[in-house]
């Protein structure tokens, strides 16, 4: 039998690898099994490749038995807020988008007229203490004396402004705190001046707070 | 997750920002890919690294993809080019370092007799060694050929390169594998 040997002479390498790896069509199977039959090196080939082959594949299925999934796919990604608003707005209709945008407009809007109204009609919310009562007392006791100042005609009295003024016994200029914070004891005038002013008294009370008063008096 | 859908209906869901679509194309394709970096770089721990590298890389070019390649090619495209940045970046590993990687990579069946274990963890060895000596052109056909089992035309279109040229390639690769082969069985 006159026999091809598979060298540079054969040229049917491309045909042989499409038979060896099973992609050539039937008729180029047909053609290259009746060319096998002539060519003792393309036969051979064939076998020595196909052993080549199946080297290869007890590799492969070596390397791939220690295959494990990669941690890529292990911990699948939770979609964020952002990347689920995205999608929203990728998947809407035209018209979807449209209104949302018009409705966040006015959202917006609507929040920031809110926001300038809240501002204006904000109420001051200072806090003032006990010792801020008395500065502002007596800074408003202070400029009156300034503005009966001229008035007055000056006197005696007037002049020797540092001795102490007496007090009308009925004078309601002191106030209830004054006589909570006095540290002399509360004559019973002054303890039913300080009991009408609070107007804290029933009948029974007043019993209770003259004992009391009577009992710190004591 | 639809697994009838098509790899490019899934792409276009990734792109709309379905993040578990990404997530189905890779578990598809993972092992594919794996293989593939595997037999380029004959090594456990690179296949792995340069199979996640390839698909954060796909990730990262979702939107550069245009559907004129079957996203198959795609990967496949992006991972011979990670392997092969990866290997230029890291030269040639000596031989040894990699018989000792191998020798503790990989458990091997119990049915085996001790000898039988020892023969083939040879055999498979000889196989890595001759693939990873022959030219990059050459490695890479016969990995996408034999590991993902891909046909001409895909690997021509994941390589960019005419049908003939891929043929050629392979057949020389297989003549070259065949010689290092012989000589292997020879001294052995």
């Amino acid at each position: 039998m006159n026999e091809i040997q598979n060298s540079p002479g054969c040229e049917r390498a491309s045909e042989l690898i499409a038979f060896l790896y099973g992609e050539a069509d039937e008729h180029e199977v047909r053609d290259f099994r009746l060319h096998l039959q002539q060519c003792g090196g393309c036969r051979e080939e064939v076998a020595s490749f196909g052993d080549v082959r199946q080297s290869i594949t007890a590799w492969r299925d070596e390397a791939l038995a220690g295959f494990v999934s990669t941690p890529l796919t292990a911990q699948p990604r939770t979609k964020s807020a952002l990347a689920a608003l995205r999608q929203f707005f990728d998947l809407s209709p035209l018209w979807l988008k449209g209104a949302t945008a018009l409705a966040a407009v006015t959202f917006c809007v609507l929040a920031g007229l809110a926001l300038f109204r809240s501002n204006h009609n904000e109420v001051s919310t200072k806090v003032y203490t006990e010792q801020d009562i008395d500065r502002i007392v007596k800074e408003a006791l202070v400029q009156q004396a300034r503005l009966q100042l001229p008035v007055q005609t000056p006197s005696p009295e007037n002049i020797t402004l540092n001795s102490p003024k007496p007090k009308p016994k009925n004078s309601r200029a002191s106030s209830p705190t004054q006589f909570a914070r006095s540290q002399r004891p509360l004559s019973k005038q002054e303890r039913e001046q300080l009991a009408a002013e609070l107007r804290l008294l029933s009948s029974d009370d007043d019993a209770t707070l003259h004992l009391l008063g009577d009992r710190i008096n004591q | 997750m639809d697994t009838l859908a098509t790899d490019e209906i899934i792409v276009e869901r990734a792109l709309t920002g379905d993040a578990e679509a990404f997530g189905e194309l890779v578990r598809r394709w993972e092992r594919r890919i794996f293989a593939l970096t595997y037999g380029m770089l004959g090594r456990e721990e690179d296949a792995r690294d340069a199979t996640q590298e390839t698909f954060l890389a796909a990730f990262r070019n979702l939107r550069g993809f245009r559907g004129e390649a079957k996203v198959s090619s795609w990967l496949h495209r992006i991972a011979v080019n990670q392997c092969i940045s990866r290997q230029r970046r890291s030269k040639v590993r000596s031989e040894q370092a990699l018989e000792e990687e191998h020798e503790t990579s990989f458990t091997t069946p119990r049915s085996y007799s001790p000898a039988h274990v020892a023969e083939g963890r040879q055999e498979t060895a000889a196989v890595r060694r001759a693939i990873n000596s022959l030219p990059v052109e050459l490695r890479q056909v016969i990995v996408m050929k034999e590991f993902e089992e891909l046909t001409f035309r895909e690997i021509a279109d994941a390589l960019e390169l005419p049908l003939s040229t891929v043929k050629s390639r392979l057949y020389t690769a297989l003549k070259q594998l065949q010689m290092r082969l012989q000589k292997f069985e020879s001294r052995n």
